[in-house]
């Protein structure tokens, strides 16, 4: 029910800013901000990128404002464009430009594990495995990639994942099941 | 998902989605309790649940980092210059840059479609004006001033072989 209620609160925001009402863009972009960052940040590997891609993502949304209707879940719609954009991204090769190293990893690592002081042992341990799994999901296929982003840890559900890559739930199962079964293969050695 | 558990995951149709759905807690109570049930008694089933379970744990480490303290500062100047900018570059690039990803592609299809029919009428209606129809048209009028004047002709030698009409003869016979 608290899932349905925010749904039905992204759309009215959003109505809201259809009427002119800047206020409730701020909150949209608040409550969805980081989810289409780290979405981003995932499907294109690239800290800078991922944040410029997601502020294309926010300006687009703002400028449709005018014509939005809420036929479907603002959260599917966001990631739709995200999706798009980062798809975009890859195929037009600026991967190769601006990607971060792999070997970045141990930077950051520092950043993400803020809660205890790992020693160095377990900081180098800590890269090794982030840079295997970076490059697991780094050689998936696009459509699994993204999918698997927005399944595992965006938690969207199949329908939503659906919309978003523009094909049917079986497909997007099936995209999944593939992506996990080459990851599991790969990543095998890590259990 | 209404199959009977546990036909084993491996086995059963909805197999793969259920271990994923059990595996990202999406999986309903009722269904994750008849899962747990199965896997303590079918080793094989377990051995893929626990194996899912460990890729879950290992993804997890992939923690994204926070985004920058100034990333709405950013947007909000963006969203500023835009509105700045003149309508038609606004126009341009809702155009260009549009939110539904689908957008724009459907009216380009459709207008390269009309584009397409349109040359292509322009195209054949001179060909209409000179060439293949026209003169087969002239040449039906021409047959039909042909057939007009053959069928005069076949009058006119008929009218020839016919004998003189009775009123000749009765004037040629008159004897002044």
């Amino acid at each position: 029910m608290e899932a349905i209620a925010a749904l039905e609160r992204d759309a009215e925001l959003m109505l809201r800013v259809r009427a002119g009402d800047d206020t409730s863009f701020g909150v949209l972009l608040d409550r969805h901000r980081a989810p289409v960052v780290h979405f981003l940040y995932r499907m294109v590997q690239n800290d800078a990128v991922s944040e410029e891609l997601a502020q294309e993502v926010f300006l687009r949304v703002y400028r449709s404002r005018a014509t939005y209707e809420p036929t479907a879940k603002f959260t599917t719609w966001l990631f739709r464009i995200a999706t798009h954009l980062a798809l975009n991204w890859i195929r037009d090769g600026k991967k190769e430009k601006g990607q971060e190293s792999l070997n970045d990893a141990v930077e950051g690592m520092e950043r993400q594990v803020p809660d205890r002081q790992p020693t160095v042992e377990q900081e180098m341990l800590y890269a090794v495995k982030l840079k295997e799994v970076r490059e697991a999901i780094g050689m998936l296929p696009e459509k699994q990639r993204a999918a698997v982003m927005m399944h595992k840890y965006e938690e969207l559900d199949y329908s939503q994942i659906a919309r978003a890559l523009g094909c049917s739930e079986s497909a997007v199962k099936s995209l999944l099941f593939r992506a996990y079964e080459a990851l599991r293969v790969r990543l095998r050695h890590m259990a | 998902m209404n199959e009977g558990i546990m036909d084993c995951l491996r086995n059963a149709k909805s197999g793969a989605e259920t271990l994923l759905d059990y595996c990202s807690g999406a999986l309903e109570p009722a269904r994750v309790a008849e899962l747990e049930r199965h896997i303590e008694i079918c080793a094989e089933c377990r051995s893929a649940v626990e194996a899912q379970r460990e890729l879950w744990e290992t993804l997890d480490l992939w923690k994204a980092p926070a985004v920058s303290a100034d990333f709405n500062a950013r947007l909000y100047a963006r969203i500023a210059r835009e509105n700045e900018a003149p309508a038609w570059r606004r126009w341009i690039r809702r155009l260009t840059q549009p939110a539904a990803p689908y957008a724009l592609w459907k009216p380009a299809a459709v207008a390269l479609a009309c584009t397409v029919l349109a040359v292509g009428f322009l195209v054949e209606m001179p060909a209409d004006r000179h060439a293949p129809h026209a003169p087969s048209a002239n040449a039906q009028i021409e047959t039909e001033q042909v057939d007009i004047e053959q069928v005069a002709n076949a009058l006119e030698e008929l009218d020839l072989l016919t004998p003189p009409t009775p009123s000749k003869a009765t004037t040629s016979a008159n004897p002044m």
